[in-house]
């Protein structure tokens, strides 16, 4: 099957500094993809030169389209929420169903309708009357009405309270993910949606710093973790990070050869956010 | 098309100053002719009657325009703003909607609907307000205000201000487009700060005064375009003498409008600042 999006190249600048640093990217239908990074890593450059809300070098594919030259053939097919409550605060619920239902071909007005019932939000009020948490599920309810093939999603519950978040991405896994639809996700509560992702990117100033399916994490990474005496020994094999741990120290090692490496104490898969501080800890192991 | 008619009503929806202002001047004109005093003198002829008609008619149409030239200035400066200041300019170009029509809609919105929303109020309170006299001073004075060849005039007057007014100011309107699109914060600053930075450069260094007299021109020369100059009517008008209500037709210039040359460069420059403003709307998301 052919990427629903590919980057090749793909570069911008703010001036004179580097947002993203040519990279190359692709992500295939049906997956559910997490790109993960520090603050200013790009990220959000990255989503919005996919979603054609701005320009950018190098060639980029969306859905068969050039996203910053067809956004609005693009959004027919694809959608987005960018950040927490962006929907206009004039606007009352009733009247952003109806339109949305009057501008986008794929939107189902009754599918919008029965999420909000059961998320308790009636029609008449004003976005601006809302919580920020019924604010993010009216905007979600908005945006799973779509039949839309891409779905971006960029910090989509930044701000909302535990019980918010966890409502959103239940919503998000049983009524819309299938696997037609293909999902592409910022967040910082990486632990919340580990479970969700089929794939990772990492980014880190500007450049791509591992792209990975979630089941090669188990293969290609491992932490162990080493009491003190076996700690020069397994230091000796290369870790590429490494961290304290209730009086003993991980160590995280990429490729590991486990039958040589299991020798110094108990092997696991690192979590995302794990790989992922050990991947971007800047200098060397401590 | 029907995409616009959407973005149309979400204009209305948005911005329900387009019809609460028209309509509170036309409650407060109403109250006005019920409870102001109606003095006997000014009824006391079929001529006088038919001068204080076209007294009114012209004072409340003038009302009305001033009112609508100050909302359009307003509108058409918040109206590419407003979104990218609450961010919901995010959600809006989540929408298979292209930045074109999006801005054409305000356009549409600012030149046509706007201005038909005030011509109908106008009317609604000229009617009203006729019919009202008409029976307080039949009461007492036997005359009747109601003159509807002057009316029918007006109506000619209202349409042909309406077209031209677009036409000859189209490169203010993209201007404010241009600001709308562009500024971060403080539009009615920018609206006028350029323009006066320009000015004052030319003064200073070149010495000359193209761009103010341009300018000038542009802002305070409709009407010597649009009107026949010769008609001095306005100033006829006395307590004595019966002011002579002037026949539109001989006031009307519309071949002198369509054929001044100045008519058609502010239609281009007007054209050319539009497509930036499109432009501009495209490349920025906040």
């Amino acid at each position: 099957m052919s990427p629903l999006i590919q980057a090749r190249d793909l570069g911008k600048k703010f001036g004179s500094r580097v947002a993203l640093d040519h990279v190359n990217f692709a992500v295939q239908p049906g997956r559910i993809v997490g790109l993960i990074g520090p603050n200013g890593a790009g990220k959000t450059t990255a989503l919005r030169a996919v979603l054609g809300l701005t320009s950018y070098e190098g060639t980029l594919e969306v859905l068969g389209r050039e996203p910053f030259r067809e956004r609005a053939a693009l959004m027919s097919e694809a959608s987005f929420i960018a950040d927490v409550a962006v929907l206009p605060p004039w606007i009352s619920v009733e009247h952003a169903i109806e339109f949305v239902g009057g501008v986008h071909p794929r939107f189902r007005a009754d599918r919008a309708r029965s999420l909000l019932a059961k998320a308790d939000i009636t029609g008449r009020r004003r976005l601006r009357e809302l919580s920020k948490g019924m604010k993010t599920m009216v905007h979600l309810a908005l945006t799973m009405a779509i039949d839309a093939r891409l779905l971006v999603l960029d910090e989509p519950t930044l701000g909302l309270d535990i019980l918010a978040r966890r409502e959103f991405y239940d919503a998000l896994v049983n009524d819309y993910m299938d696997d037609t639809r293909t999902i592409l996700i910022t967040t910082h509560q990486v632990e919340e949606i580990e479970n969700l992702l089929t794939d990772v990117l990492f980014i880190d100033r500007g450049r791509i710093v591992l792209d990975c399916s979630m089941e090669d994490i188990a293969s290609r990474y491992a932490a162990i973790a080493v009491t003190e005496d076996q700690l020069a020994a397994a230091r000796a094999e290369q870790p590429f990070h490494e961290r304290p741990l209730l009086g003993k120290r991980v160590l995280y090692f990429e490729r590991p050869d486990l039958q040589r490496l299991g020798a110094f104490g108990e092997v696991s898969t690192p979590s995302v956010a794990d790989l992922f501080v050990a991947k971007l800890s800047r200098g060397a192991p401590a | 098309m029907n995409t616009y008619v959407w973005l149309v009503k979400r204009e209305f929806w948005e911005n329900r100053a387009i019809w609460m202002i028209p309509a509170a001047i036309g409650v407060l004109l109403t109250l006005a002719s019920l409870f102001g005093t109606v003095e006997a003198t000014f009824f006391d002829s079929a001529e006088r009657t038919r001068s204080m008609a076209a007294m009114m008619f012209l004072a409340f149409g003038a009302l009305f325009f001033a009112a609508m030239s100050l909302y359009s200035y307003w509108y058409l400066l918040d109206c590419l703003y407003a979104d990218r200041k609450d961010r919901s300019v995010l959600f809006w170009k989540s929408l298979p909607i292209s930045d074109t029509a999006t801005v054409l809609s305000k356009l549409f919105v600012a030149l046509v609907a706007l201005p038909m929303v005030y011509f109908a109020a106008a009317d609604a309170a000229s009617l009203l307000a006729a019919f009202v006299l008409s029976v307080r001073a039949h009461a007492r004075l036997g005359n009747a205000l109601w003159q509807p060849d002057l009316w029918l005039q007006l109506q000619a007057v209202w349409l042909y201000v309406i077209v031209t007014t677009a036409i000859w100011y189209l490169p203010v309107t993209g201007w404010l487009l241009v600001v709308s699109a562009w500024a971060k914060r403080a539009v009615m600053l920018w609206s006028v700060l350029p323009p006066l930075a320009v000015i004052l450069a030319e003064r200073l260094f070149i010495g000359t005064h193209v761009c103010l007299r341009a300018i000038d021109d542009r802002l305070i020369g409709y009407v010597s375009r649009a009107f026949d100059g010769d008609a001095d009517w306005a100033d006829s008008w006395s307590r004595d003498q019966p002011f002579a209500a002037p026949s539109a037709w001989h006031i009307l210039d519309p071949l002198g409008f369509l054929s001044s040359p100045a008519t058609w460069i502010g239609a281009l420059v007007g054209a050319a600042l539009i497509a930036a403003a499109i432009q501009l709307r495209t490349r920025k998301a906040d």
